[in-house]
């Protein structure tokens, strides 16, 4: 697992290294108003060609940068309905903190799963290398709990079931 | 605890309670509810202590499932067989319940051993009255006594609008349970663990247990079932019951375990939920530290953040600007007197707080009083960490 996901994940590492290069801009439209223009995209020049970064059609990783802000938007891969409401509870469970992890983002991007929103500012204040260290742990850490918390589901199933029946015998 | 048991808690509580404090004979009135369907009331007077009205109110059967009297059948005769003259049944019962005895408890066997059965008996009412139908069909299977009704589908309430059915053949009995959950969460883990309840069944040890299947599509044996008994979203499952499992002591227990068989699911279902919850809640915290571990000063951080809370902070930052703003107007070694008593006042009321003033710092301010800004800033060092941070 650790393995095969290595190059998908060294590769977001490479790409969002080379996107993380943000400054303070303040908006163009609106006087002393400072806003992450990825969201906004009120200007086309202040945004860079968002890049796309598939494992494979169910795993996949949008990162979308401009002048002053980042956007890293992640699709989980799920396998089976099981899977499906994990991740959904789980990943629910995290963007209801999202302000206990200040670079989370409330709500995620259509058609994704989870998005991360950094400004300049977060930059500034943590370092960026350790931020990109922290992305990259949570995609994998995400998948360790969904896997996990699918088989500590199995086990009790399992352990349910052979209790009742022993009733029997 | 994996199994349910079958002896109502609560109620076995109450009545041993009440046997034990027989004399006091206090007033007593309470209800309640178990497993989301069944619902109880106790009653006891002051009057007469050793009576008590306990009734039960039975989930709504829907229109397959037959009822005598409001009472599943042979329910009547399975509560006279089990409790004797300890017991009467009130007739009509009260408003809103199915049935309502009278007990007795002067008529309890006078021997400690025998009565905690009977009570453990007693508060097991739920077992007797809506297992009865079940238990009689099973009973049959022991006998082997060929009846009239063979292949025919038997439909046995459980749940509130919702029943299980049983189909008695010569030499098996086949249960048949629908499994609905309102909740499209709690659906899609029942279902995988009713597919565990399949694959634990081909497991070595389980050889003997009843034959077990789970399909999402209703079985052949719910032929003639009523169209809205034939949806279910967490699929269905079916028990081959054979003589060998109802045998002698086994059957009140193979009775109890069908019958609340949709509580027993829902109940794991609901504690692995909680589980999730609480591992969530780990992996959150994990995160986060990852995340401080991105900033420059995190260590710092943890560590302002374990000596002070930010409220005792503020009161303390109070009282010394109160004294700088004072000492605009005197001089500064007369500030530097006024600043003493007034911090050491303030230390002495407020006893549990621990603030670590540099206090060498402030006595060689006194000494040679600098300007304020100096002093302030002396006063704030211990928590400049936190500062920078903000």
């Amino acid at each position: 697992m650790a393995n095969t996901s290595r190059l998908y994940l060294t590769c977001i590492r490479n790409t969002l290294e080379a996107a993380m290069c943000l400054q303070n801009f303040p908006c163009q439209e609106v006087e002393r108003h400072n806003k992450p223009e990825v969201e906004l995209k009120t200007s086309p020049e202040l945004l860079l060609n968002p890049v796309l970064i598939c494992r494979n059609e169910a795993e996949k990783c949008l990162i979308e940068t401009s002048i002053n802000s980042l956007r890293i938007s992640l699709k989980v891969k799920q396998a089976d309905e099981l899977e499906n409401i994990l991740t959904k509870k789980f990943l629910r469970f995290l963007s209801m903190r999202a302000e206990a992890f200040q670079v989370l983002r409330r709500k995620p991007v259509q058609g994704y799963d989870i998005s991360f929103l950094i400004t300049n500012y977060h930059c500034e204040e943590m370092q960026k290398q350790k931020l990109i260290d922290f992305i990259v742990q949570f995609m994998e850490d995400i998948d360790k709990e969904i896997s996990e918390l699918k088989l500590s589901v199995n086990t009790r199933g399992r352990l349910v079931a052979t209790e009742f029946l022993k009733q029997f015998i | 605890m994996i199994l349910l048991q079958s002896p109502s808690r609560y109620l076995l509580q109450i009545l041993s309670t009440r046997v034990r404090n027989l004399e006091k004979g206090v007033e007593l009135d309470c209800q309640w509810i178990e497993f989301d369907d069944v619902r109880y009331h106790i009653q006891a007077s002051m009057k007469n202590p050793n009576l008590l009205v306990l009734s039960v109110s039975l989930p709504t059967p829907p229109p397959e499932t037959v009822f005598f009297g409001g009472l599943p059948p042979e329910a009547i005769e399975a509560i006279k067989a089990a409790y004797g003259t300890v017991v009467h049944i009130l007739d009509p019962p009260k408003d809103g319940f199915n049935l309502t005895v009278k007990l007795n408890l002067s008529k309890l066997p006078p021997d400690e051993e025998h009565r905690q059965e009977l009570l453990g008996k007693i508060a097991s009412i739920r077992e007797v009255v809506q297992g009865a139908p079940l238990k009689s069909v099973l009973k049959q299977l022991v006998s082997r006594t060929v009846k009239s009704e063979l292949n025919k589908l038997i439909s046995l309430v459980h749940r509130p609008n919702e029943s299980f059915f049983v189909v008695p053949q010569a030499d098996k009995v086949t249960v048949v349970f629908p499994m609905r959950f309102k909740d499209s969460v709690d659906s899609i883990l029942a279902t995988s663990f009713l597919q565990e309840f399949v694959d634990a069944r081909r497991t070595a040890g389980l050889g003997n247990a009843p034959h077990c299947l789970w399909s999402p599509s209703p079985p052949q044996e719910l032929k003639g079932a009523p169209a809205e008994a034939l949806l279910a979203n967490a699929g269905f499952v079916s028990f081959v019951i054979s003589p060998r499992h109802v045998e002698g002591r086994k059957l009140d227990r193979t009775v109890w375990s069908l019958s609340t068989f949709h509580a027993y699911v829902s109940y794991h279902v609901k504690c692995s939920e909680g589980f999730m919850h609480t591992r969530m809640r780990r992996r959150v915290e994990s995160l986060i530290e990852a995340l401080d571990r991105a900033k420059p000063d995190w260590k710092k951080v943890k560590k302002a953040v374990q000596t002070r809370s930010f409220k005792r902070l503020v009161r303390f930052e109070s009282i010394v600007a109160l004294v700088m703003s004072n000492s605009n107007v005197v001089s500064p070694h007369a500030s530097a007197e006024l600043f003493f008593p007034l911090l050491f006042s303030c230390r002495a009321s407020m006893m549990d707080v621990q603030l670590q003033i540099p206090e060498i710092e402030i006595a060689r301010s006194a000494e040679e009083p600098p300007s304020q800004s100096v002093k302030l800033q002396n006063l704030r060092e211990p928590n400049s960490s936190k500062d920078s941070h903000h």
